[in-house]
């Protein structure tokens, strides 16, 4: 057993774990707080009496009855962003560079992922697979969306990337741009030539779609149903597994150490033996594997995916990447739960707090919102540290 | 080596009178193509390019000007109201060179990126859309549930006042925009304009309750025009008819109008941006551009510089938002959307970042090819697939190929392309930006 | 009244005390250096007079005024310039338009007149083209007023670099190294340009030097500074004998050592 705890960090596990379920809890608290205060006041405004009027039911009464299901939401899609935001993270800790391009590694990884379940759903394997064939399909999906996605990541580095490391900052970041939306197309240019349809939608199979029922309470009319479907918990699961998994890998070991060694000082890693190439390629491949994963998550989640897919996700884990301060792991995972709760609660809520005025179609500007005041305010985020400039 | 061939060869045939016989044996032979052949693409091509040939071979100034305002004045317009496509596509190429030259002063002058430049274009393009149509009248009711007749709340005539509103409101709402953000470094900023272009084009689509002040992604119609007086129809008909072979319609002269208005816009762009640049102005931005820490030294305000060329820039884009308003007489929030921005970004870097040329070039490059080259891919894929022919190698029937696959839309793989290329091989962009030559005589006695 | 005084000024990054509690005064007309073992702090030094940094404590005045809180471009307005450690010239813009941005806080040009090409715009730019040619011989620049800057030989770039600082007319000039790379006769040619900067131009020159022959050759006063923290300052000779200046910078066997050559 000792043997066993020396070579296997059990500290780098748990931390993580602990780090997320303190994130998860502790935001779900605080919003859960906020929104019910809100609806509290709200019920005494006008608002509150002209619901009362069109559904008979209290601000109140409405927030606490959706309460359960949209943090389960938040938390999910939350897990989701923590996951892509890592890759960015990841990309821009090793060469201060946003990587631009991979929000359509994820959009690949969901696209392989889904292709595959589609291929096996045709030869009729789906229909008749038990329980735990069902599961194993799943996990080969999401195995194969990541390798797609990996895959792509590094390749995309090495041709794009890797000829323009010299040049100004923007030169790289306009290659990125240019892969982007690139890629966007071949990825409808595939599926045009090969399905003829754009909009793919993730086969049901296997169990994915019960909920499971914790508990009842009935609240005066109406009765709250707390349950959770099995798409979130087995989003939920993979997610934390993928990013204890990274965790784990950056911290705790050789190769963790020299990518942390060319983050933070790229010349003298490589003085020390590092070679950096294979470092960034090795995080690129990473932050792929990642993305590729959430991809396939993501399309388990919301079942429909199309070309563009990757571009609001994208662009919602970078904003949490930034928000939880960009370069550092940590901040990564609590800026994506922070994200899709933030954004989860606004989609539920806003529209009833306003009265209709605003509602769950400025979910998507939100993000950006939060984007330009962190990058105004506190451009280090939550957990940077704020480092000046030598001249 | 064969480069270098090519080049002497090129300087010698580039000068005396072998210069001039280039430049109007290629416009010749151009107008000729297009005027026998109105439907092909490759005619028209050899017309837009007797432009290049115009700015590359080396002549009189005076007669450039004059050979210039002949191509665009008058061949342009007659070739244009023949075969109304191609009036089209190069209005179209005026006023993507137009957004091209004012993102030029923004990325290419004082090197911001900003993703989200077609902010301004809505900016311009709604204002006039909301005040010069009926759309004041509109604002309680919900789109598409306002009663017929109503009123529109300005005069047509008003556009020529609101060209120059809408480079004062752009220019405001850049400076607006700018002066939290432009504290942010290149990657930052960005992502921020990025951002902030989505949000403009969300409140676009959405802004449609509890006011319909944008009439959401309905978008807003019908736009007035200015009045155009009937005789100048009739003069254009009774000159230029014989030439075109049949009468000109109201319509016709209405585009022909708008495209010398782009005209027109563009040259006081491009006056604008030359004067800026050979200034303590231009200077001070290239400095910004190439090293911030020694331009401070230098007592350059970077924020001052940096909202300057924004609000420059965002004006250009807002004044043809104006035009583009009353010339479509219909604008929607698909035009203005993330793509667009990168559209004209991949104009800008195409072209050469800071070179006023180089911009007009690309803007009128990745026109033609989106409009014309793909356009075309997109027919002779049409014809493959009425055919029976079969893939070479692979022997796969054209005709089952998905009818989705439309090379038309195929805007964003362009777009990528163009930047990625252009990074890795030639970041200069086709015609690099270059430093005047200052002829200096020394005074005596110092 | 000094031209210059600097009172207390200390500037932390993190842990790290780059400058530490440093009081320093500059007359006029003076010539003063500046040196110190690497790392002294010297280069973060000039950049907190110049506003790069923010000091977290003391003051700096300058010709009677403070500079705490200003902005870098407006301190250089008052009339401070500078050169850099590691030239940092505007590398694709040509040598007469590098001096030539040198001059911004001076141009007069509105912008009607820059865009209507008025006659007092085009007096204005003749006038700093011909400034500029005259700062270009003056510091000895010879190569042509279209070269691009990044394609000019060191020596020139640095010469370069003197002449745009000069183009301000500031009444304080800073210069970071300016003599780093120079052969032997190059450096003579420089002592004697500060000298003229000084004695022609009436422009204080503070400097920072590792090569002590221009250090010891020019300055009227040097201020030794080690570890972030000013150690000593006073003559060339006096420094040349300060027993805490030879241990900075060769290490405190050195002190001992010339003690063993005198008692022998």
């Amino acid at each position: 057993m000792k043997r066993f705890l020396r070579y296997f960090n059990v500290y780098e596990v748990i931390r993580p774990i602990g780090q997320l379920l303190a994130f998860s809890v502790g935001t779900a608290v605080v919003m859960s707080v906020i929104v019910m205060v809100l609806a509290l006041v709200l019920d005494r405004t006008s608002i509150g009496a002209s619901l009362m009027d069109k559904l008979n039911v209290s601000v109140f009464t409405y927030t606490l009855s959706n309460l359960p299901q949209v943090v389960i939401d938040g938390l999910t899609i939350g897990f989701v962003y923590a996951a892509i935001a890592l890759g960015y993270t990841m990309v821009y800790g090793v060469l201060q560079f946003i990587n631009f391009a991979h929000s359509e590694i994820f959009a690949v990884g969901a696209f392989v992922g889904v292709e595959f379940l589609i291929f096996l759903q045709s030869t009729g394997v789906l229909a008749g697979a038990s329980l735990f064939m069902a599961y194993a399909y799943l996990i080969l999906a999401i195995v194969l969306g990541m390798l797609a996605a990996g895959g792509l990541a590094v390749a995309v580095e090495r041709i794009a990337y890797r000829p323009l490391r010299g040049a100004s900052r923007l030169v790289p970041l306009i290659s990125a741009i240019g892969v982007s939306f690139l890629l966007q197309d071949v990825i409808r240019l595939v599926e045009g030539l090969t399905t003829g349809q754009f909009n793919r939608i993730m086969p049901t199979f296997g169990n994915f779609d019960q909920r499971v029922i914790f508990g009842k309470l009935s609240m005066g009319a109406s009765k709250l149903v707390l349950g959770i479907s099995i798409k979130s918990i087995i989003v939920i699961v993979a997610a934390v597994l993928m990013l204890v998994c990274l965790n784990y890998l950056v911290n705790a070991t050789r190769v963790g150490k020299a990518i942390r060694a060319v983050a933070q000082d790229m010349p003298t890693a490589s003085l020390m033996g590092i070679n950096v190439n294979r470092i960034i390629s090795l995080t690129f491949l990473v932050g792929g594997l990642l993305g590729g994963a959430a991809g396939v998550l993501y399309a388990l989640k919301f079942t429909r995916i199309d070309p563009f897919v990757g571009f609001f996700p994208g662009l919602k884990a970078f904003t949490a990447a930034v928000l939880g301060g960009i370069g550092n792991m940590t901040g990564a995972l609590l800026g994506g739960i922070i994200l899709g709760m933030l954004e989860t609660f606004a989609g539920s809520y806003m529209g009833i707090f306003t009265a209709g005025a605003a509602g769950s179609e400025y979910k998507d500007i939100f993000a950006f919102s939060i984007l330009i005041l962190v990058l105004i305010f506190r451009p280090q985020g939550l957990m940077g540290k704020n480092v000046g400039q030598k001249a | 080596m064969v480069s270098s061939y090519f080049k002497e060869l090129l300087d010698k045939v580039n000068q005396g009178p072998l210069a001039y016989l280039f430049i109007v044996g290629h416009i010749m032979a151009g107008t000729f193509l297009v005027y026998t052949q109105p439907r092909s693409n490759l005619a028209f091509l050899v017309l837009i390019t007797s432009f290049l040939s115009l700015y590359f071979f080396r002549a009189d100034a005076r007669f450039k000007l004059f050979i210039g305002a002949l191509l665009a004045l008058v061949i342009i317009p007659i070739i244009g109201v023949r075969n109304i496509f191609y009036l089209e596509v190069i209005f179209q190429i005026s006023v993507f060179a137009a957004l091209a030259l004012g993102l030029n002063i923004v990325v290419g002058f004082a090197g911001l990126l900003d993703l989200g430049y077609v902010a301004f274009y809505a900016v311009g393009a709604y204002l006039w859309a909301f005040f010069g149509s009926q759309q004041f009248y509109v604002l309680h009711y919900a789109p598409g549930t306002q009663p017929s007749g109503l009123p529109f709340l300005l005069p047509g005539d008003a556009f020529y006042m609101f060209l120059l509103v809408g480079v004062i409101i752009a220019a405001m709402v850049g400076i607006l925009l700018g002066m939290p953000v432009l504290r942010l470094k290149g990657d930052y900023l960005a992502i921020v304009t990025l951002g902030f272009g989505e949000v403009i084009r969300v409140l676009a689509n959405n802004l449609d309750k509890p006011l319909n002040i944008t009439n959401g992604p309905q978008g807003i119609t019908p736009i007035q025009r200015p009045t155009m007086p009937e005789f100048a129809v009739d003069w254009f008909n009774t000159v230029f008819s014989p030439l075109i072979g049949h009468p000109v319609s109201r319509a016709d002269m209405y585009n022909l109008m708008f495209y010398l208005f782009a005209l027109m816009v563009i040259i006081v762009i491009v006056f604008v941006t030359r004067r800026l640049d050979d200034s303590k102005l231009g200077r001070a931005w290239t400095a910004v551009r190439e090293d911030e820490t020694a331009a401070i030294a230098q007592g350059i305000p970077l924020v001052r510089m940096k909202l300057t060329a924004f609000a420059v820039g965002a004006s250009f884009a807002g004044v043809m938002g104006v035009l583009l308003a009353a010339s479509r007489t219909f604008i929607s929030p698909e035009s203005f959307s993330f793509m667009q921005s990168i559209g004209v970004l991949s104009m800008v870097i195409l072209g050469g970042s800071g070179s006023i040329p180089g911009v007009i070039l690309g803007a009128a490059t990745v026109t033609i090819l989106n409009l014309q080259v793909l356009q075309g891919f997109s027919l002779y894929l049409n014809d493959l697939r009425q055919s029976d022919a079969v893939i070479p190698v692979i022997n796969f029937a054209w005709k089952n190929l998905s009818t989705q696959l439309d090379p038309a839309k195929y805007q964003k793989l362009l777009f990528g392309l163009i930047l990625i290329l252009m990074m890795i091989f030639r970041p200069g962009g086709l015609i690099p930006a270059k430093r005047r030559k200052r002829e200096v005589a020394p005074e005596d006695g110092k | 009244m000094a031209l210059l005084e600097i009172a207390n000024i200390t500037k932390t990054f993190g842990g790290l005390k780059a400058i530490s509690d440093v009081t320093f005064s500059l007359e006029k007309g003076r010539i003063v250096s500046i040196i110190g073992p690497n790392g002294a702090g010297k280069t973060s030094f000039f950049n907190t007079l110049t506003g790069i940094y923010k000091p977290d404590s003391g003051s700096i005045t300058f010709g009677g005024k403070s500079l705490l809180g200003l902005r870098p471009d407006q301190i250089a307005a008052r009339g401070i310039a500078r050169t850099f450690q590691n030239i940092r010239l505007f590398p694709d813009m040509t040598v007469i338009e590098n001096i030539m941005v040198g001059m911004h806080i001076h141009y007069k040009q509105s912008a009607l007149a820059i865009l209507f090409r008025l006659e007092s715009f085009k007096k204005e730019e003749k006038a700093a083209e011909q400034k500029a040619l005259r700062l270009m011989k003056y510091v000895g620049l010879q190569t042509g007023e279209n070269e691009l800057a990044k394609n000019l030989p060191y020596g020139a770039q640095r010469r370069l670099e003197i002449a745009r600082a000069l183009a301000a007319d500031p009444q304080l000039l800073l210069l970071d190294e300016p003599a780093a790379g120079m052969n032997p006769q190059e450096t003579e040619d420089i002592i004697q340009l500060f000298r003229n900067i000084r004695d022609k131009m009436g422009i204080t020159i503070l400097l920072i030097e590792h090569d002590m022959r221009v250090v010891m050759n020019i300055s009227e006063d040097i201020c030794v500074m080690d570890y972030g923290v000013k150690i000593a300052q006073g003559t060339p000779a006096e420094i040349r004998n300060n027993t805490r200046v030879i241990e900075a910078y060769l290490g405190r066997g050195a002190v001992a050592g010339q003690h063993e050559e005198k008692m022998q």
